[in-house]
């Protein structure tokens, strides 16, 4: 079926990394974790996979480390950055290497991740291993090298603003939260993005704080033997030196009353509807956090009442949906629903406060809760199915917790929620002192 | 160094660099792909309709039947009843509708295929057809074309037009989605009589791959037989218009930066030798997402104008979402195309002519033997990032009977850059690509100014905030002069409100 809303991942990058499930235990690979003196951690999942790896650098920052005034969108640049290569390997010559061993190669950024990954046959192992040590360590690049790469970032900005989620995200961010970074989005706010050929000594900065080895992990996955990869990763990460420092972010303030913005899209559009609440960190032993998920599932996903009376039956909307999402720190725990009729905005809002009521009041039912714990489990042993799509999909709770433990801790909370779970977790986050309410509507006719 | 878990592994995807697209079994109507330790299924039910199978003034009908089977009622569940049953399986079924393939697909973990398969069947083999679901799904269509398409992305909006301009006429002439007056007027008889054509046990090839087992494959065989017979009458190719020199669309639009797409029909499909030589030529001036993309180092690498900047000679649907091609979208009639990103509206002029130099230049003077053996090395393991999943091969292995392609299509593009020579790539690109015949496809924020820039052809110099090196200088002189000159009867200008009516 036909995904209704394919902007709305785009509010809460990788949100439900998969919904919850029945017993612990459930990641099926064997799982070798090293940490070299320097604090570099490397996982490694050999899978039958012949002849393919799969090789993600996770750096633990974010568009939430963007503390400074003036400086959003950094972490996202600085992804660019790091492939304008070293003085061994310029960015020219980086490129060719990865262009002559037909690797597939790509990067992205989001609020608590920056990930570099490479897929490509097992014997160029050795060749990527040297090349991606070489510029997580060597990075070097000149004034005009920078303020080049702000161009693309810029011209990155204007592809994306055309799409009103994306200036739904920006604007329900900005009003959400005061202190802590999540205020702004991975891309950032224009006025940052055009000051950025001013900032190359701060993008220096940024890579004596982040880019170091306490701060990243390796996870490599596919046809690989440990001991061997080890090897070769002692060899080129050794001499890697310390030097983390972590970014002050600021806690967020308690919230204390509703919140609202209304944007007005430059275009047509159908209007969007989009109630966040303030939610918490990712916490996998938390029953809270976990059944948040499953409130959102069951609340509002497509078996829910609501979207069935408002999407299939009635025809309101064309889409609903929530997302509680994956965040190192507080996040908006969000409900989205795309509405046919301006005038239907605020019934369909009085729906959706209706619905959260009634979960606060009545425990959900035993056997869709039991669905939810079976979907999870399948929908998760069913994206594993190659190296690139395992360390995909663990690469955002390595980045949140450093390792991958939670993701059992995180099933085996979710076998355990029970519909007096779901209920307190309802109550607990889903309520108007936590909400911001952005509306957008198009202006264009 | 320590080993937190040691659990049998349930999933391998028994994928191989020496397997790459072998072990598909093809018989007249069957596309099998026997992954014996896949613990999923794959289907993918491929009837032989798309978008040229649009009546005219039901344009959409194709993708709107498709969605009726897989996104609404049959006649044994409701559609929510279906949703709550597919819910817990994890699994779902979804169409693809191109211009000339429909496939049906879905895949489950074998734990769940028995409660699995009837849902999948009965959505293709027994319908429903109610009014309210095709209320619906003609409103999320229309949503999209009328609001999606022509308002929240500039760049596929700018592919879509080209796609128009080059097939005007043809059955391939509008967009799968449809045309807004056509999807407003399809009905439940439409869709109905669209369905009793076009999905008959005669026009149905039946793709399955996966940890399935034989007594599956004689079951979904049994019971598709069970569609009624009928033969569709064939589409003819298309003969899109032939071009002559450049011509232009400009869709006028509130635009905070300048899109450009274009394109000119070329003569070649996969399977063929040339084919595989034009594919390392296309390659090197622009492989799709990837900085190995001459295009992509000359506007964005060196000059910073955007985000990225690729070159094609099959069709590569929703490229913006997707780093590899996708499959089960065939054509008998291909086009090259180059898709410049948004760039800002000052230097949409330049990054035209920059784009059309760079062509020019591969057209004139082929690569050379650096660029060749760089890219035929790079293709050689990339292309195994094209099919990693079950799911991805099989719908290879479709296409390849679409195209007649006896073994695979990715196999032989792997062994084909072992065998090919540096005068192969340049013969290839002398014989299917030439300079000079172009359509262009523009979504501006002021269209009448740009249209007077090609109009005049006057010089178009850039400036940047920063210190470029004198190289790159000495180059923009040359390209803010570079002729792409257009008659001004060539050039339409049009508001994004008359696109897709």
């Amino acid at each position: 079926m036909k995904p209704l809303l394919a902007g709305l991942c785009l509010l809460s990058l990788l949100a439900f990394f998969s919904a919850p499930a029945m017993s612990d235990a459930i990641f099926p690979y064997k799982v070798t974790t090293a940490v070299l003196p320097n604090g570099l951690k490397v996982i490694m999942i050999p899978m039958d996979a012949p002849g393919l790896v799969a090789y993600y650098s996770v750096v633990r920052t974010g568009s939430r480390d963007e503390i400074e005034p003036g400086r959003s969108g950094y972490a996202h640049f600085f992804e660019h950055m790091m492939f304008r290569g070293t003085k061994k390997y310029p960015g020219s010559v980086y490129d060719s290497i990865v262009t002559s061993i037909g690797a597939s190669a790509n990067a992205y950024t989001s609020d608590d991740i920056t990930a570099f990954h490479l897929d490509f046959a097992a014997e160029d192992l050795p060749k990527v291993i040297e090349i991606e040590s070489d510029r997580f360590q060597n990075l070097s690049y000149d004034l005009p090298a920078f303020q080049t790469e702000s161009g693309a970032i810029y011209g990155e900005y204007r592809k994306g603003v055309t799409n009103p989620f994306e200036m739904l995200d920006e604007k329900i961010r900005d009003v959400a939260f005061d202190a802590h970074t999540y205020k702004h989005t991975t891309i950032g706010f224009e006025r940052d993005i055009k000051a950025m050929p001013e900032g190359y000594d701060y993008s220096l900065g940024f890579f004596k704080r982040f880019y170091r080895p306490e701060n990243v992990v390796i996870l490599i996955v596919g046809d690989i033997k440990p001991d061997a990869v080890m090897k070769l990763v002692k060899q080129y990460y050794g001499p890697w030196q310390k030097g983390y420092q972590p970014a002050d972010v600021k806690p967020e303030p308690p919230q204390t009353a509703e919140r609202t913005g209304d944007v007005s899209y430059p275009g047509k559009t159908l209007p969007i509807l989009d109630m966040g609440y303030k939610g918490d960190a990712f916490d996998p032993a938390s029953t809270d956090f976990v059944a948040a998920g499953v409130f959102g599932e069951l609340a509002f996903g497509s078996t829910s009442e609501l979207y069935k009376r408002l999407y299939i039956k009635e025809q309101r909307v064309d889409a609903l949906s929530a997302s509680i999402p994956f965040n190192r720190d507080m996040p908006l725990f969000e409900i989205v629903a795309r509405i046919k009729k301006d005038d239907d905005i605020a019934p369909i809002r009085g729906e959706i406060e209706k619905t959260i009521a009634q979960f606060q009041s009545t425990p959900v039912d035993a056997q869709r809760l039991a669905g939810v714990k079976k979907r999870s489990r399948y929908e998760f042993l069913m994206a594993l199915d190659t190296p690139d799509r395992v360390a995909a999909h663990l690469a955002q709770v390595v980045a949140i917790t450093g390792g991958i433990d939670a993701i059992d801790a995180y099933y085996t909370t979710l076998a355990k929620i029970t519909p007096g779970d779901v209920m307190h977790a309802a109550n607990k986050y889903f309520v108007p002192a936590r909400r911001t309410t952005v509306v957008l509507k198009g202006v264009a006719q | 160094m320590k080993t937190t878990r040691c659990i049998p592994a349930v999933i391998a995807a028994a994928f191989s660099l020496m397997t790459l697209g072998e072990a598909s079994v093809k018989t007249d109507n069957t596309v099998l792909l026997p992954v014996k330790n896949d613990p999923t299924i794959c289907f993918r039910i491929w009837f032989k309709t798309g978008s040229q199978n649009d009546p005219a003034g039901k344009e959409g009908l194709a993708a709107v039947t498709a969605s009726m089977l897989t996104d609404a009622s049959t006649r044994a569940h409701s559609y929510e009843q279906i949703l709550d049953l597919l819910y817990p399986l994890a699994a779902s079924y979804d169409a693809s509708v191109s211009t000339e393939m429909t496939v049906i697909y879905g895949r489950v973990h074998r734990d769940n295929l028995g409660d699995y398969y009837p849902l999948f069947l009965d959505a293709i083999t027994s319908p429903a057809f109610t009014q309210d679901d095709l209320d619906r799904i003609k409103s999320l269509t229309l949503n999209y074309v009328e609001n999606t398409l022509r308002y929240s992305s500039d760049e596929e909006l700018g592919k879509a037009v080209l796609y128009d301009d080059i097939f005007a006429g043809t059955p391939y002439g509008h967009i799968t989605d449809g045309l807004v007056s056509g999807v407003k007027s399809i009905t439940l008889d439409d869709v109905r009589a669209f369905y009793r054509t076009y999905y008959t046990k005669d026009n149905v090839v039946i793709g399955l791959g996966g940890g399935y087992d034989a007594a599956l494959l004689a079951r979904l065989q049994r019971d598709l037989a069970k569609l009624p017979a009928g033969k569709p009458a064939a589409v003819p190719p298309p003969k899109p218009a032939a071009l002559s020199g450049f011509r232009a669309t400009i869709v006028q639009k509130d635009a905070p930066a300048t899109a450009i797409s274009m394109g000119v029909p070329i003569d070649i499909l996969r399977g063929t030798k040339d084919w595989y030589a034009l594919a390392i030529a296309n390659s090197w001036l622009g492989e799709h997402r990837n900085s190995s993309s001459h295009l992509y180092q000359v506007i964005r690498e060196e000059r910073g104008l955007n985000y990225g900047d690729y070159s094609y000679i099959e069709n590569f649907p929703g490229g913006g979402r997707r780093t590899v091609p996708p499959q089960n979208v065939c054509r008998r009639q291909q086009i090259f195309e180059i898709w410049i990103r948004p760039v800002p509206a000052e230097a949409g002029h330049f990054a035209l002519r920059a784009a059309l130099r760079e062509y020019e230049h591969l057209v004139e003077h082929g690569l050379t033997k650096e660029q060749f053996a760089l890219t035929r090395s790079f293709l050689k393991k990339y292309v195994l990032n094209y099919a990693p999943t079950t799911m991805a091969r099989l719908g290879y292995a479709l296409d390849d009977r679409f195209y007649g392609i006896a073994g695979s299509h990715l196999a032989k593009f792997r062994s084909m850059m072992g065998t090919l020579t540096l005068n192969d790539v340049n013969a290839a690109i002398r014989k299917h690509l030439h300079y000079g015949d172009m359509s262009i496809a523009i979504v501006a924020k002021d269209a009448k100014a740009f249209r007077d820039e090609l109009v005049s052809d006057l010089p178009s110099p850039i400036t940047y905030r920063t210190k470029k090196p004198d190289a790159i200088i000495a180059e923009d002189r040359e390209i803010a002069v570079f002729p792409v000159k257009i008659a001004q009867e060539k050039i339409s200008v049009v508001p994004v409100t008359e696109e897709f009516k």
